[in-house]
């Protein structure tokens, strides 16, 4: 079983990795990178919890082999996550109670920053829709959704000021 | 995971090379999105694999009235389209964000029931598919393509390249029904395009998933509709007749009694949007 190397872009940073072949980009961000943000649910593609961007979309590692994503820009929830503090969409998630057991989270949180790039101001049904490919079992929803619209609310108001 | 060796070729020639090299051995995957669950289940064990998200066939062209799909192209690229709206319906009725990204129309052409919820659209837009092999291309109506529950007219040294759909200005209906409103498998998938005369219907294509082995016409029903003014005789009428030739079958989601019912159902509301007075052209 040849292993091969395979590089690829992760948070802004190269990096390379020797996997066997078809390893999973889930697999390689937990079990050899440490990047374990990026959850192992039901290895089906159903469930969301493993979901990344790749080149700012997002993705199912779960079902993707590394081999696919190398040259590629991945993004996991540790890339997004300021060094200080907290990105808005985390912190919407805390203040709107939208996690109980947060197994569903990095996913959640994931799925809602590719939404909220390619549109800053979603209606709930536009945030539903994004949403649907994510499972959570603790809060039925309406707290993520509520976190998703003050994410876009507080990210909005931040560039607004910004623009001042 | 027992898989020895990963290729992704770059081009059409590369891929059909190592088919031809590997033989049926080689495990063909797009978009991954059937093939991977299964392997990360350790239902299928193949030792050899190889990916075409590389290989060059996911563009989309508009040329002399028809939309080519390059096999790979994903249900999101679907999304994005304009030239043929049923096909923009029938990928926002198709899994969820995420699994749009990654999944491919030809992909869907190969997944079993009730998956296949594009395919269904592309059967009743009479769409026709490319299989490239070494000994070159052949192109076949899609309905032809199929041939039982997970079998089709794919030689084994062949890949499916590219989808047709011819582009026209018809109303069309698409309706999936569910148990939930999205990201949902279906109880029925309907796809129904009409060919009007005057006042009168010309032609019909009404196509059915997930009450069958594969995406299937009913068409007793289309014969019916023919010549007349899709009124609501004639569409009771169709969508009792729809029932006919198709095979419903029990899952998790529905028992085959249900799914019957409602495939004269949603026939019947897939017709009504695009009767007369109803408003839904170009749907
Ligand atoms: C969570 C989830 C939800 C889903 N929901 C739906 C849904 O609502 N409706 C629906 O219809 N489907 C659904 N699917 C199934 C699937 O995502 C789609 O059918 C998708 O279009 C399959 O495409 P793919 O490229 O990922 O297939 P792959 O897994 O890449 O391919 C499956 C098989 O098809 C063959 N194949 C594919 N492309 C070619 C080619 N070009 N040449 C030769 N052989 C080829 C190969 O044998 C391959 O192993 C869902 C899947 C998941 C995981």
């Amino acid at each position: 079983m040849a292993s091969t190397i395979v590089t690829f872009e992760l948070g802004g940073r190269e990096v390379e990795v020797m996997v066997k072949p078809m390893t999973t980009l889930q697999s390689v961000l937990r079990n050899q990178l440490g990047f374990t943000a990026t959850k192992e649910g039901c290895r089906q593609g159903g469930c969301g919890s493993c979901t990344v961007l790749v080149n700012g979309e997002p993705m199912m590692s779960c079902l993707l082999p590394v081999e696919d994503v190398a040259g590629q820009r991945v993004t996991t929830l540790e890339s997004i996550t300021p060094a200080e503090g907290l990105h808005p969409l985390q912190r919407a998630f805390l203040d709107a109670n939208a996690f109980q057991c947060g197994y569903c989270t990095p996913g959640m949180v994931m799925i809602s920053k590719a939404l909220l790039d390619h549109d800053p101001a979603p209606s709930d049904d536009d945030i539903r829709q994004a949403l649907t490919g994510n499972i959570c079992r603790c809060t039925g929803y309406r707290p993520i959704v509520r976190a998703v619209q003050a994410a876009a609310e507080a990210m909005s108001d931040d560039a607004g000021e910004q623009a001042r | 995971m027992t898989v020895k060796s990963y290729f992704l070729p770059r081009s059409l020639p590369e891929a059909l090379r190592l088919l031809q090299l590997h033989g049926p051995e080689l495990l063909v995957m797009a978009g991954g999105t059937v093939a991977m669950p299964l392997i990360n289940e350790g239902i299928s064990l193949p030792e050899a694999v190889m990916g075409l998200r590389l290989a060059g066939l996911d563009r989309l062209d508009r040329t002399d009235g028809t939309l080519r799909i390059g096999a790979t192209a994903t249900l999101t690229q679907m999304l994005d389209q304009d030239a043929v709206p049923m096909l923009r319906e029938a990928a926002r009725n198709t899994a969820s964000w995420s699994i749009r990204n990654m999944g491919t129309v030809g992909g869907n052409l190969f997944t079993p029931p009730p998956g296949g919820d594009v395919a269904v659209a592309l059967l009743a837009l009479d769409a026709s598919v490319t299989l490239a092999g070494a000994r070159g291309e052949r192109v076949l109506p899609l309905g032809d393509f199929f041939t039982g529950f997970m079998t089709n007219e794919l030689a084994a040294d062949e890949l499916l390249v590219e989808i047709q759909v011819p582009i026209r200005s018809e109303p069309t209906a698409y309706m999936k029904f569910g148990r939930k409103h999205a990201n949902t498998p279906a109880v029925v998938t309907v796809a129904v395009r009409i060919e009007w005369h005057e006042d009168r219907v010309a032609d019909a294509r009404i196509a059915l998933g997930a009450v069958g082995p594969y995406p299937i016409r009913a068409r007793q029903a289309e014969r019916l509709l023919v010549g007349t003014g899709l009124d609501a005789d004639a569409i009771a009428a169709a969508a009792v007749a729809a029932t006919q030739g198709c095979e419903p079958f029990t899952d998790g989601i529905a028992t085959d009694w249900y799914r019957r019912k409602m495939v004269s159902l949603f026939v019947g509301r897939a017709l009504e949007q695009l009767a007369p007075g109803a408003g839904a052209e170009g749907r």
